[in-house]
């Protein structure tokens, strides 16, 4: 049930209704019976209904007692985990035969419009300097590049009336090149779809050369600053960058949990089988543990952001380190392990690089020949997506651009995964850069471009766990299943697998659950 | 060292070589007096022993005459450090400081090492540098560069070695590593394997030994384009890229090489190294777990990589495959090895003189030479009929009748080639020359002087058993150790129940049937039973021997019961009463590597001259266009403006890029700093201590130029088409060449390459014999150049008589001859028309060039060598003697190389053509060797065995895989005549070939049309051979070249760049404009759809044929359905009838 339908329901009883009241509404397990109970006890004399009146009838209908989860994790030995907590009021709402509903917002699959054609790269980098330049435009007076053009003068001299203009222009640009000079400055080409321009940031210029350090190619980002003399050259003031606001709005909320994952790879003979047993028989509230067993009575969701099985020729020599090394039956391994999961639970599951779908991001979801061996609580989207989880927002990325944000930004690492993700944030834009270690295919909107902020960051595919707050938005790295590979070992990464971030959907707090043993 | 020891005879050819040489040189000095070159004088310093060229190719007085006198008591290696010391402490060159003479010091060590031949020394050291410790005292830097590989491993180690060497004469402390340096070196070591490729990878705790007690900083500049991601902006390491010549000195020179490092060490008594011995113990582990088992396993490691079009002609050790047998050929050893050209014709083509095979054993590679006097392949016909065919005629008449390839005949292969890879010797064959000898053992009598005893009748043969007690004969030696005692039991079993002799007892009659549905016509095929069939009937030719053996008595009846033997050979030495030997217990897997190379030299795109026209003559490049070239609608015809040599006149001051002055003078070059702006007469700039140059930005009146330069010429424009230079000079000074010169090339369709001369490639063949009647020349021909006996000592008076090849003569291509005729006719008119001298070569047909000078150059290295042309060959290929090749420092495995006109390389090369980048001299004529001198050539061309046969001893050792060290003193080798005249002379050979051409022209590899074609005619052969699984053929082709491919274009479709087809600007990302930001052209994808699915189709296809693996199977599958993902477009579904009813 969608907030309109409640909305129009209200209207012809003839009352207002608030936004928020809306959203506790729409995010109850089961609106429709909400609802009337709202409407049967509600004191007629009230014009707009407000989110005390449904508190009020939720109280009366508490069926469930209100419970604590204790800071840490029975599971786990590790002491270093972020507390977890349960909003009493919304958590007393979990019902057995749940309404878990997911609102699929954002997904390539079926939209795939690429064909191949150069104007469709082109078109590809239009759209995105369109949709993040609008976000800095609102900040920034700016103007074409081509626009300055008119100050170049050919002698070298400066045109009369310059002065007074040229002493702050301000600029969108997406990044096509960045040097060093010899002394140390950054000089940086900034193209619009007028032109492009040199800007340079001086060293001495502490905060801005900082700013700067961090830019990887093919982000957008406004720049004021002072033409030189001769036109050819934009000596930067002032950086702005998308990113996100520093207040949103307030946020709806949900209730129960989610239970965010990734980089399963079944099918690997580094896949940590018994751990996972455990994992399901968490879901399935098979444990001893009664902590555990309440905790996994609240899970509504399971989400998995991508590499589900470690598929086939994903690298060379790949087929040495397969327990099964067919992709299909890996599959078939896979949904039997999530045929397990109780149904009442939503799974969601987008798809990675080790996955049988098009390597080129935007991906698909899974083919049909694949979903076919799942069950009917299984949903399946593409990667990137958004989908709503009963009011929460959730962004599922698995994270191929990691490798290259910690390629090119210093500080950003692999252990911290997190880091990443907020560069992507500032960025407002998932996976800058082209070229690199990401395949992209030229589709007629850059979906990577975070338009609308979701409350979730969720990505994977770097194999260690990770979660931070950036700005009102949970950053999740979700870990993997897989223990160290060859490959990792010749490279020094350190995994952490079989531990599950599991988010509270009322207050977004999360705390790390460990299957290992 | 010192004086060359060689017969009468052979000094009488020196003496030859270097009358002419002295001639050509006279003249071509004559010529370029007239100052219309870069130098007034040949630029080519002549060298007649490794002394010389060291002195030329590093360019330090007074080197030659110390090596001379090192050497009279040293080892070669040991004199390279002494020299090294000597040059750092100055007692030999004089140098400004010591930064410079370490430098030298070690450039000049590692010259004498590689023989003064290859460019590593000179290229493949940037430069040499101190550095401090954090104590403050010194230490060395090397930098090594990328064309460090050619020095090979020992010499990158020993420059290593030098280099402490030097440290510790001159007082420098040794190089104490900072941890995160010891880091830096583990990661980038590992990240260069990554990105290109080592022999070998040392562990991660070799390296960290290595870098902590190497005394001298292994440093390097950067040639690759990948960066360290760990250990970064370290202060004492200059780049953050990986530095390849690092990486290949440490691992492949100082890691690998350890034990040959440690032996000089010990040697000189230099302490700091015991280090090494850690770092031996610790590597040995590994190594030498395999020889600890006996006898040989089958090696596949040649299969890897394998490439569509490129066939497998044997799995490894697999029944069916290359029979090795052991000897030399005139045209074998040295890394190349012999087969039948009725094998060559037999496997399709594939195989042509000079093409290239990867070889299970011995070494890694082999070329390939036609020899027929050992056995083809055996076939199955069509009609059923089993033949082995070892006549080049029959192969091409029998060719389309065969239906299988049971045996694909016998590969030479010579003992030095076992000795040189340090390779155990694996059990030889019964073969001819092995029976012979316990033939005449047994008899006491010379075998070989009975030429009846080559092919006995069965009679003969059988009779020779019985008498002597020798083995059975080979000719009626099956290979029973192919099949088991059981199919031996079946096959007796049958041929009493079933066969009928006629009375003459000359054939055996088996009903076709019965041996058909019994799989005894198998067993007779692949024990290489010889056999046809008619009405109905197997007929064996000859069968008694084979009745013997199978212990069957005269009426075809078993004279035994119950046999006691695991294999056939075994049975059958049981039962028959006859001593049988294995006849194939040795097979070589092979495949083809690289096809044989006989074609011009030319750059690309390839110009006619070294000038400069910058973008005015388009994209061809076209002098003519230049010339009518104008910058404006209004602008004068043919101004152009270029980067070129400006130079001055001193007498009268007037600016020109020519060498001489209209007034007579030679000018000079004005130099100035490229930076600064300053001009000053110096190398190098006082402010900046940037390299000056005389380049700069200039008009010139190009059609001027253009239009003197044929008058000059008397040359009519309309005459010749199409006359091509180049964009830009990449040379230092950007000297261009006489326009004149690029004229009469385009007149004689001749294509210049980056040094002013012209070139002809073509693969290595080692050649020790000639005849002249194969060599299309006549023996009066031979008789003028100074050849006078044959191989016997026979006056020579007839085409056939086999006659040793002179060290520096060569046999080439007709192509190559047609082409040389070619340059002939140009350097005569260069020197007629343009230096107004007298013509030297007159040549009217390739005939006339017989004798001529030439000279010889491998890539990779800067000393020529001459040479003499003596002969052609249908092959496509250039025969030489195989210390000819090894004074290039190349071997026959492969490798090609060029020829050029000596005449030609005289007058037009000159160093100030070469480009001025790292690599730019390499492949350069820096010097000539003229005289040949054995004991400075490649040591490998030492281990060639010379001898006429191969002891008994030789082949009972075999057996026992004996290590081939063992059995030196008793081998006719080269190192064993070294120093005596017998180092030129008297060479013999172990089998005979009648043609040095035989076999297909060419490769089909080469005839073959597209990738895919060349694919289905790979599969084919593959399917037709015994010992190939076509299978796993297809298999490694679509893992090793389609699917790489595949994802390759794949992934680089997703990340491609794009560019601009107006001004070939390139962007890594579509400007957000749509159009090229530089000059607003059309801007296009560098990689299309169509190069992604190129492979696609044919690849599903194969798999499916082939049943390949269901993993590469599901590979193939995904790969499509990605690709299908990418480019089909989801919208636009194609509408089905369905919905619209």
């Amino acid at each position: 049930m969608n907030q309109i339908e409640v909305i129009t329901v209200f209207l012809e009883e003839g009352y207002q209704i608030s936004p928020n009241a809306v959203e506790l509404i729409c995010c109850h397990c089961n609106p429709r019976s909400l609802l009337d109970d709202v409407l049967q006890n509600m004191d007629p004399s009230v014009l707009v209904v407000d989110i005390e009146h449904i508190n009020e009838c939720i109280n009366e209908r508490d069926i469930q007692k209100k419970y604590e989860v204790p800071v840490k994790a029975p599971f786990s030995k590790s002491s270093n985990i972020i507390p977890a907590q349960v909003n009493p009021m919304v958590s007393t709402l979990t019902c057995p035969q749940s309404y878990n509903p997911v609102d699929v917002l954002l997904d390539i699959t079926d939209n795939s419009t690429c064909v191949g054609e150069y104007m469709e790269f082109v078109q590809f980098f239009r759209n995105r300097y369109s949709r993040l330049s609008e976000m800095i435009r609102g900040r920034l007076n700016s103007r074409p590049i081509e626009s300055l053009n008119k100050y170049r003068n050919k002698k070298g001299g400066r045109r009369e009336g310059m002065d007074k203009d040229m002493n702050e222009v301000s600029i969108i640009g997406m990044i096509s090149d960045i040097k060093s000079t010899s002394n140390g400055h950054k000089m940086v080409e900034l193209e619009d779809t007028t032109g492009s321009i040199s800007v340079l940031i001086r060293m001495a210029d502490k905060e801005l050369f900082e700013l700067a350090s961090c830019f990887v190619l093919d982000e957008v980002v406004g720049i004021t600053g002072a033409l030189t003399n001769d036109g050819k050259l934009l000596i930067a003031k002032k950086i702005t960058i998308p990113d996100l606001p520093n207040t949103l709005g307030e946020r709806k909320r949900s209730y129960g949990k989610a239970v965010l994952t990734s980089d399963v790879h079944v099918g690997s003979s580094t896949f940590l089988e018994e751990e996972w047993y455990r994992f399901i028989d968490f879901l399935k509230g098979d444990t001893d543990n009664e902590v555990m067993a309440e905790l996994s009575t609240e899970v509504r969701y399971l989400v998995v952001a991508g590499d589900l099985v470690d598929g086939v020729g994903i690298y060379p020599g790949q087929e040495m380190e397969l327990n099964i090394p067919d992709v299909y039956e890996q599959y078939k391994k896979t949904a039997e392990y999530f045929s397990e999961i109780p149904k009442h639970i939503k799974v969601i599951i987008s798809p990675g690089n080790h996955d049988a779908v098009r390597q080129a991001e935007p991906q698909p979801m899974l083919p049909e020949n694949i979903r076919a061996d799942f069950s009917e609580n299984v949903l399946f989207v593409g990667n990137p997506s958004v989908v709503d989880l009963d009011g929460v927002k959730l962004m599922i990325y698995h994270g191929r651009s990691i490798d290259d944000l910690v390629a090119s930004i210093p500080g950003v690492s692999y252990q911290e995964p997190t880091k990443a993700m907020v560069e992507m944030m500032k960025r407002r834009h998932l996976s800058p850069i082209y070229g690199s270690r990401v395949s992209i295919a030229p589709e007629k909107q850059d979906h990577f471009v975070i338009s609308q902020v979701p409350d979730i960051l969720h990505c994977g595919h770097v194999h260690t766990v990770g979660v931070e707050w950036y700005k009102n938005v949970l950053l999740v790295n979700s870990g993997t299943w897989q223990s160290q590979t060859e490959f990792q070992k010749r490279v020094n990464v350190v995994p952490t697998p079989a531990q599950v971030p599991i988010v509270d959907l009322s207050t977004l707090k999360t705390t790390i659950l460990k299957f290992a043993e | 060292m010192g004086e060359i020891i060689a017969s009468e005879s052979m000094w009488e050819y020196f003496h030859w070589l270097e009358a002419k040489l002295k001639q050509e040189m006279d003249i071509a000095n004559k010529a370029r007096e007239r100052g219309r070159d870069p130098k007034p004088f040949v630029e080519i310093p002549l060298a007649k022993d490794l002394a010389d060229r060291v002195e030329n190719l590093i360019g330090v007085q007074g080197v030659a005459q110390r090596i001379r006198e090192l050497e009279t008591t040293m080892s070669r290696e040991e004199a390279a450090l002494a020299l090294g010391r000597d040059v750092a402490v100055g007692t030999v060159g004089n140098f400004e400081d010591r930064k410079k003479a370490i430098e030298a010091a070690i450039r000049v060590s590692m010259a004498v090492i590689t023989e003064g031949v290859v460019a590593a020394p000179i290229e493949g050291i940037d430069r040499v540098d101190l550095g401090k410790n954090d104590d403050g005292t010194e230490y060395i830097r090397i930098l090594y560069a990328g064309p460090i590989r050619s020095a090979g491993g020992t010499a990158q180690a020993l420059s290593v070695l030098v280099g402490d060497y030097v440290r510790r004469s001159v007082g420098i402390d040794r190089y104490k590593p900072r941890k995160e340096e010891v880091e830096r070196y583990v990661e980038e070591i590992l990240l260069y394997r990554r990105v290109a490729n080592l022999q070998y990878t040392p562990s991660e705790s070799e390296i960290k030994l290595i870098v902590e007690n190497c005394p001298i900083c292994i440093d390097g500049e950067p040639t690759e384009e990948e960066e360290v991601e760990g250990h970064r902006n370290l202060e004492r390491v200059e780049t953050n890229r990986v530095r390849g010549g690092m990486a290949l000195v440490l691992a492949e020179g100082l890691a690998l090489k350890a034990p040959k490092v440690l032996k000089h060490v010990k040697k000189l008594q230099m302490d700091g190294w015991d280090w090494l011995e850690t770092l031996i113990a610790g590597t040995k582990i590994s190594g030498s777990e395999e020889e600890q088992t006996a006898g040989v396993k089958p090696k596949d490691k040649y299969l890897r990589d394998l490439i569509a079009g490129r066939p497998v002609f044997s799995h490894p050790s697999r029944p069916g495959g290359f029979r090795l047998r052991y000897g030399r050929s005139r045209n074998t050893s040295f890394a190349a090895a012999g087969i039948n050209p009725a094998s060559m014709v037999i496997l399709d083509d594939f195989i042509a003189p000079g093409t290239q095979l990867k070889v299970e054993r011995p070494g890694k590679a082999a070329g390939m030479a036609p020899v027929d006097s050992i056995e083809g392949p055996t076939v199955r016909l069509r009609c059923g009929d089993v033949v082995r065919i070892d006549d080049v005629e029959e192969a091409h008449r029998l060719h389309p009748e065969v239906e299988y390839i049971i045996d694909i005949g016998e590969i030479l292969i010579n003992y030095g080639d076992f000795l040189e890879n340090n390779h155990v010797l694996i059990p030889s064959p019964y073969c001819f020359e092995w029976w012979l000898q316990d033939y005449s053992l047994a008899t006491a009598e010379d075998g070989s002087a009975k030429p009846e005893l080559k092919h006995p009748s069965q009679e003969a043969a059988l009779e020779m058993c019985e008498k002597h007690n020798v083995p059975l004969h080979p000719d009626f030696t099956y290979l029973w150790h192919d099949i088991t005692a059981n199919e031996f039991v079946r096959l007796a079993e049958f041929i009493e129940e079933h066969g009928s002799l006629n009375k003459a007892c000359s054939v055996l009659s088996l009903p076709l049937k019965e041996s058909a549905d019994s799989g005894i016509k198998v067993i007779l095929e692949n024990m290489l039973v010889m056999h046809r069939v008619l009405e109905g009937n197997i007929l064996i030719m000859q069968p008694l021997p084979l009745i013997r053996c199978l212990g069957l008595g005269a009426k075809l009846h078993r004279r035994w019961s119950v046999l006691e033997a695991e294999t056939g050979l075994e049975a059958v030495n049981v039962v028959s009463g006859l001593l049988v030997r294995a006849r194939a217990p040795s097979r070589i897997g092979a495949r083809m590597g690289r096809p044989e190379k006989s074609d011009r030299r030319m750059m690309s795109p390839a110009p006619h001259a070294l000038f400069p026209i910058g973008e005015t003559g388009g994209n061809t490049r076209k002098l003519e266009d230049a010339a009518s070239y104008k910058e404006s609608v209004n602008g004068k015809v043919g101004l152009i403006r270029v980067e070129i040599g400006s130079r001055i006149c001193p007498a009268c001051g007037m600016d020109s890029y020519e060498f001489r002055c209209e007034c007579g003078e030679f000018t000079v070059p004005k130099l100035s700093c490229p930076r600064c702006g300053i001009s000053v007469n110096r190398e190098t700039c006082p402010k900046c201590g940037v390299n000056t140059t005389c380049a700069r930005m200039q008009q010139l009146d190009f059609k001027k130029i253009y239009q003197r330069a044929f008058e000059k010429l008397g040359e009519r424009e309309s005459n010749i088409d199409a006359i091509k230079g180049v964009k830009r000079m990449m040379s230092r000074n950007m000297t261009p060449e006489p326009l004149e010169k690029g004229i009469l090339r385009a007149k004689h369709e001749l294509y210049t390459f980056k040094d002013g001369t012209v070139r002809y490639d073509m693969s290595d063949i080692p050649l020790t014999h000639i005849r002249a009647d194969e060599l299309g020349v006549q023996v009066e021909k031979l008789l003028e150049i100074g050849y006078s006996e044959d191989v016997y000592g026979k006056p020579l008076i007839s085409g056939d008589q086999v006659v040793c090849l002179k060290v520096q003569d060569i046999v080439v291509s007709y192509d190559c001859a047609g082409y040389l005729l070619k340059i002939s006719r140009y350097v005569d008119d260069l020197l007629s028309q343009y230096y107004h001298l007298e013509p030297y070569y007159n040549a009217q047909s390739i005939e006339d060039l017989v004798g001529t000078l030439v000279m010889g150059l491998a890539p990779h290295t800067s000393a020529g060598v001459l040479g003499r042309l003596v002969g052609f060959t249908r092959a496509a290929v250039g025969y030489a003697h195989p210390f000819f090749h090894a004074a290039k420092r190349r071997n026959c495995d492969g490798d090609e190389d060029c020829v050029m006109l000596l005449m030609d390389g005289l007058i037009n090369f000159s160093r100030e053509y070469l480009p001025d980048r790292r690599g730019g001299k390499m492949d350069a004529p820096l010097v000539l060797t003229t005289l040949l001198d054995p004991s400075e050539v490649d040591k490998e061309a030492h281990n060639i065995d010379v001898c006429a046969h191969y002891p008994p001893e030789f082949y009972e050792a075999t057996l026992e895989y004996t290590n081939p060290k063992e059995l030196e003193s008793k081998m006719d080798l080269v190192s064993s005549r070294l120093g005596t005249p017998l180092q030129y002379d008297h060479f013999m050979f172990t089998h005979d070939t009648s043609d040095i051409a035989g076999g297909p022209p060419v490769s089909a590899y080469k005839t073959l049309g597209s990738m895919v074609e060349k694919m289905d005619a790979q599969l084919a052969l593959a399917d037709k051979i015994r010992a190939v699984d076509a299978s796993d053929v297809a298999e490694r082709v679509l893992v090793s070249h389609f699917l790489p491919d595949l994802f390759g274009n794949l992934r680089a479709f997703s990340r491609q760049s794009t560019r601009c087809i107006k001004c070939e600007g390139k962007f890594r990302r579509p400007p957000l404009t749509g159009v090229c930001p530089k000059c607003g052209g059309r801007v296009i994808l560098t990689v299309h759809e169509g190069s992604v699915k190129k492979y696609l189709e044919v690849s599903k296809k194969v798999a499916i044929d082939y049943n390949v693996s269901a993993y590469t199977k599901q590979r193939i599958e995904l790969v499509g359905l990605d690709i299908k993902s990418l480019f089909n477009n989801d919208k636009s579904k194609q509408t089905g009838l369905s919905e619209f009813m």
